[in-house]
């Protein structure tokens, strides 16, 4: 004969069963990484030496406000246009050929030295003295290469404008 | 049917196509990407979404809305094309923000995110717009975000055309039209059964898995107040999508390092839905159902998609447990599978092997089917093994077997799908078999497909159909004999067939002799008219499938209905064709397995006699043992057998016998007459509390196996989580426990099970988990080359003559309870709990859609005797009695009640009220026989159905999405007025033709 019971006696380990079995578990993971977790404590040494810890518990503590207003900061126009202008300077920068941009910068490079010389000298200048300069071999060059990059400049300005319609 | 073949060009391409298809469709098999958002392949063409306009010879068409031509150009690369192409895109992301890193649908399967990219879509060209609608959270398992809705429709499709449950809309005609519910009622007092179609079509994130919400992406737990501001700065910065869709495939990759999916076939029914498990630790993200899953498709019902936190449940049995006086004790897997060997060594010794039973389950695998037979039958030498088909299906096997030859369904889901002409009898497949149901109501409402029902309830099915018929209670024999008479008088038998492939004609038209229509009418209650209409409806059908279940086979002349059912078949020719066939709907999602693999007393696996000399030798041989050759006792006599003190002992896994079988009174005290008593299961069921050793066992989430559904379809299913606790597979248990007796089986996995069934019984010989790989399957008969048969008796039936038998019946009047039971007590399933709720009630969405039993009483006799919804009423049957519940209904009528199972309480449960009688041949309980009386106990209670259930829903029934409606809206301006194509500007080859 066996009545229908339900009674059902559970070994439910002791809080303090259960904490050692925890600690025992936790040893033994330790012991089986024992270098790296060698390491790892002198990074954290470190760390809360230098007062690290701190900031970032109190970050963690504090993410979502703190998310939120780094956000809110983020999210301002002025910060749009740094964020944008970032990613533009960005895909300008991939898009030159380094060996031109190198012509170019050593160029400037030396237009920057003349310049400051010229600073230096806080020379008068006349009109008849600019027109003059005009014979001056590497000024033609120069100015002749602006005139390609302004042209260039222009095609993109005109087909921008003809994108529009 | 394939039209013929013949090639069209795909950017100059050649691709062989046939005339049904359409460009996509040929696109698609070549794997020639054409966008597509709207179009899915289990639900067709919607025209919705725009995104799939290409060029045909000058002409901009939609791929998906446009059958092939011979010779057809199709240009799908043009700029044109591709203008056309982004210009609907461009549409669709006007309903929808793109914030794909930090959503949990971004898993790589993302429609709109996928189609996004490749048509390198850079920036918004309408501004996104969110609609006037807040999120509709109000349904326990899914979500509604109407801002990010495409309206392509996809859902409505689902919803009205696949599962046919026409509680979807999209309304066109209002400013911000959005998908609405019925009228417009949160989703959760909708007519929504729960299916989960919408939430699996949906090819974004508006309908969501509430479970995926927050779990699924590394970034999307982010609480609002950070998240909003996160996806503003992202917007208002974004150089273009290329970049964040960059990052949003790095992150969905990412989250393939956590999520894992396996594949898994669903428990809760026959049918065999199989689809992929997403989980991320233990934790169930959700079901994936995949188009290619070879029952199913992406369809689900309630209990497959959302019912599995019953695997992670509190209350799982995690240790093995021994009663010790009045309680049981937490003890080791060796102390208790010791006892267990030296209990049944000691009973055996003392009693023989027979005074041992052993009740295999119909939920587990067949691998745990075969061992568990082979364990009672090779160890213990018993052939006292025994399912719980015992108590549904066994009377159709039999009638099957003794008429066709094969105690399964006759053909597959697709010959349900196929056929003109469905006869359900005594079934609810709507709420029994849900998704083996959606096909019948899509070929119905779609197709042309008619339907007749024949039930005492007005079930889904029976609404939909061309014709509802209500005989009396247990009269179906005599009206099916009477439509047969009715057919042969009338000269409609398809004479060829039954000369051909048919013996003992003679005999039974003369055995019908008695079945006329003025009979059948007085015992039926049925008129002539509906009879000669089935008549008629059957001679005018070329093809024509039976569907039955429980509602014929729980009764004492429950196997003679089944033959006259497969009688009926043979006399009209329908068997051996596709879209023919008979097709007794298993209830368990293993009932046909557990019988096809041996756990059955007078069958060995695949059906052979264990009578048979020859066939006892083989497993005699392979097994190295001698075998009992005496057919042993079922279920019943098992219990019969504990009666007459010559059972002792049972083992019983995966089964609440205590509860499911009928006239548990009588169970109850035959399980505490034994003198030990195994029970293994994943919970502490009823039965268990009459155990003397209660294993703990592992679900199908945590084990590798095979099940086998109703189509006699094989499928594997695969290990999603470890075993919980010290659980166990039951098969390992087995082994453990034949090993601990000596057996010295060595199985590392259930695949070698299978071989080794496969190498004994000839059904499966072909059958191997290397052909069952993930969602391939095999129906068997399985030829040793791998070759299944998907329909049966194509040439042949299974006898030596090849020839099918008419089986002469004869009716089997009902048990009568007595004049004061005057009331009819009817009893079954219900769509959203399993039988007694032992898994189901551990969700908590399922609990709060019904959380109890209930009883329904027709409109006329509540009135009568005072009774409305909630009223608490007492039946009593001579057997016992129960307290529930009642909600008032047409569904039945008159003096007929009917009473859901879903009860863990002795006070609620029907079989309380049942009998012990049984089918004569098979000895499966007739549940569906029995009187009650009725008292009001509390005329007014809470109803126990909440007014969230489906069944208190206003469906609203259209054909698809209505995509028309959008169409003719004021704001909504054809894509080919956009994008004409002039001349032969892009018509690109210049035919001569």
């Amino acid at each position: 004969m066996a009545e229908a019971i339900k009674q059902i006696r559970k070994e439910i380990p002791t809080p303090e069963q259960e904490q050692s079995q925890a600690i025992s578990e936790i040893i033994a993971a330790l012991a089986s990484n024992r270098e790296a977790i060698i390491s790892t404590i002198g990074i954290i040494k470190h760390l809360q030496e230098m007062g690290v810890l701190d900031a970032l518990n109190g970050l963690l503590e504090k993410r979502v406000d703190v998310g939120a207003i780094a956000l809110q900061q983020f999210n301002q126009p002025g910060m749009h246009n740094i964020i944008k202008n970032g990613m533009n300077t960005f895909k300008f920068l991939s898009q030159l050929n380094p060996d031109e941009l190198q012509i170019l910068l050593n160029g400037v490079t030396r237009g920057l030295e003349k310049l400051g010389e010229r600073i230096d000298r806080n020379d008068k200048i006349s009109l008849w003295q600019l027109g003059n300069s005009m014979r001056n071999d590497e000024i033609r060059t120069s100015l002749f290469t602006m005139l390609g990059l302004l042209e260039g400049m222009g095609e993109v300005f005109q087909r921008d404008k003809r994108d529009l319609h | 049917m394939k039209e013929t073949s013949f090639s069209i060009q795909i950017n100059g391409q050649e691709f062989a196509a046939h005339s049904d298809q359409t460009i996509l469709e040929v696109a698609q098999a070549n794997e020639s990407y054409i966008p597509s958002i709207c179009f899915h392949p289990n639900l067709g063409t919607i025209q919705t979404c725009d995104t799939c306009f290409v060029n045909v010879d000058g002409e901009m068409v939609r791929a998906c809305a446009t059958k092939v031509q011979p010779g057809m150009n199709v240009d799908t690369n043009s700029k044109v094309v591709k203008d056309a192409q982004y210009e609907a895109m461009s549409r669709i992301l006007k309903n929808h923000e793109l914030y794909c890193t930090v959503c949990d649908n971004n898993n790589g399967n993302c429609v709109v995110h996928n189609t996004a990219e490749y048509l390198e879509i850079e920036h918004q060209k309408y501004q996104f717009e969110a609609k006037p609608y807040p999120p509709d959270h109000s349904h326990p398992f899914y979500r509604y975000e109407p801002d990010q809705c495409i309206l392509c429709g996809r859902c409505v499709e689902a919803c009205q055309d696949l599962q046919v449950n026409e509680t979807l809309t999209i309304d066109w005609n209002r400013e911000k039209p959005r998908v609405i519910w019925d009228n417009d009622v949160p989703i959760d007092e909708s007519s929504c059964v729960s299916c989960g179609h919408c939430v699996t079509v949906c090819p974004c994130n508006a309908l969501m898995e509430k479970s995926m919400l927050g779990e699924a992406g590394y970034l999307t737990k982010i609480p609002p107040k950070i998240l909003e501001p996160m996806i503003d700065l992202t917007k208002e910065v974004e150089p273009g999508y290329k970049e964040i869709f960059a990052i949003s495939e790095m992150e969905a990759a990412m989250r393939k390092a956590r999520i894992k999916r396996t594949k898994t076939v669903c428990t809760y029914c026959g049918v065999g839905c199989s689809f992929e498990v997403w989980t991320k630790d233990r934790k169930i993200l959700k079901i994936e159902p995949q188009e290619h899953a070879p029952v199913n498709g992406i369809s689900t019902c309630v209990k497959g998609k959302w019912g599995w936190d019953y695997v992670n449940s509190e209350e799982r049995l995690t240790k093995p447990l021994i009663r010790k006086g009045n309680e049981f004790v937490e003890a080791t897997w060796d102390e208790a599978l010791k006892l267990i060997a030296s209990k049944l060594t000691g009973i055996k010794e003392q009693y023989g092997p027979d005074s041992i039973g052993y009740i295999a389950s119909s939920k587990c695998s067949n691998e745990e089917n075969f061992l568990f037979q082979k364990f009672a039958r090779a160890i213990m030498g018993t052939n006292n093994v025994d399912n719980c088909s015992r108590y549904c299906q066994s009377p159709a096997t039999a009638a099957l077997l003794r008429t066709v030859g094969i105690g399964g369904d006759s053909g597959t889901i697709r010959d349900i799908e196929k056929s003109e002409l469905i006869i359900v009898i005594g079934a609810n497949p709507a709420e029994s078999h849900p998704v083996l149901a959606t096909r019948i109501k899509r070929a119905h409402k779609l197709h042309g497909q008619k339907l007749i029902v024949a039930d005492l309830r007005e079930n889904e099915l029976a609404e939909r159909a061309n014709l509802f018929i209500h005989p009396k209670p247990s009269t179906d024999l005599i009206w099916i004999s009477a439509v047969t008479k009715y057919i042969l008088d009338q000269g409609w038998e398809d004479q060829e067939f039954l000369k051909n492939r048919v013996n003992g004609l003679d005999d039974y038209i003369q055995s019908l002799n008695k079945y006329t229509l003025d009979y059948a009418e007085k015992a039926t209650g049925l008129s002539k008219e509906e009879m000669i209409q089935v008549a008629t409806m059957l001679h005018e059908s070329k093809t024509a499938c039976v569907l039955w279940a429980m509602g014929v086979t729980q009764h004492k002349g429950a196997t003679d209905t089944s033959t006259a059912i497969a009688n009926l078949l043979l006399i009209t020719g329908n068997f051996g064709r596709p879209g023919t066939g008979a097709y007794p709907l298993r209830g368990h999602n293993n009932v046909q397995g557990a019988c096809d693999f041996g756990t059955m007393p007078a069958w060995l696996p695949g059906y052979e006699p264990i009578q048979d000399d020859k066939v006892r030798k083989r497993y005699e041989e392979a097994w190295g043992v001698t075998l009992p050759k005496d057919p042993g006792l079922d279920n019943h006599q098992m219990l019969e057998g504990v009666k007459e003190g010559k059972l002792k002992a049972l083992y019983l896994f995966g089964e609440e016998m205590a509860l499911v079988d009928s006239n548990v009174n009588f169970v109850d005290s035959m399980l505490e007459k034994l003198e030990f008593f195994v029970v293994q299961d994943v919970f502490f069921s009823k039965t268990a509390q009459f155990a003397d050793v209660v294993l703990p066992a592992s679900p199908s989430l945590e084990k590798d196996g095979t099940f086998v559904n109703t189509e006699r379809r094989i499928q594997r299913f695969y290990k999603v989580l470890e075993p919980l606790g010290d659980s166990k597979p039951d098969w390992m248990i087995f082994q453990e426990l034949a090993n601990l007796l000596g057996a010295n089986w060595n199985y590392q996995h259930p695949s070698e099970i299978m071989d080794e069934a496969a190498s004994l019984a000839k059904y499966f010989a072909g059958v191997s988990y290397d052909r069952l790989e993930g969602f391939n399957s095999q129906i068997w008969p399985v030829a040793k080359d791998g070759t299944d048969s998907p329909l049966l008796y194509e040439k042949r039936f299974v006898f030596p003559d090849g020839k099918a038998r008419l089986v002469p019946v004869d009716w089997t009047p009902p048990f009568e309870a007595g004049d004061e039971y005057d009331l009819h007590l009817n009893n079954g399933r219900l769509l959203e709990h399993f039988h007694e709720g032992n898994m189901t009630y551990r969700s908590e969405g399922l609990t709060h859609k019904v959380p109890h039993p209930w009883l329904e009483i027709s409109p006329e006799l509540a009135k009568e005797r005072g009774v409305e919804d909630g009223s608490l009423v007492r039946l009593s049957s001579p057997y016992g009695q129960v307290k529930v519940r009642a909600i008032v209904t047409d569904r039945v009528i008159g003096k007929e009640l009917y009473l859901t199972m879903n009860t863990r309480e002795d006070v609620e449960a029907v079989n309380r009220l049942t009998s012990s009688y049984h089918d004569l041949i098979t000895h499966t309980p007739n549940y569906k026989e029995m009187g009650v009386k009725m008292e009001v106990l509390e005329q007014k209670g809470e109803p126990p159905l909440p007014k969230v259930n489906h069944r208190f829903g206003n469906r609203m029934p259209q054909i698809s999405v209505r995509v028309e409606e959008k169409w003719k809206r004021d704001d909504f301006t054809p894509i080919t007025e956009l994008f004409e194509i002039g001349g032969d500007q892009y018509g690109g080859s210049n035919q001569a033709n």
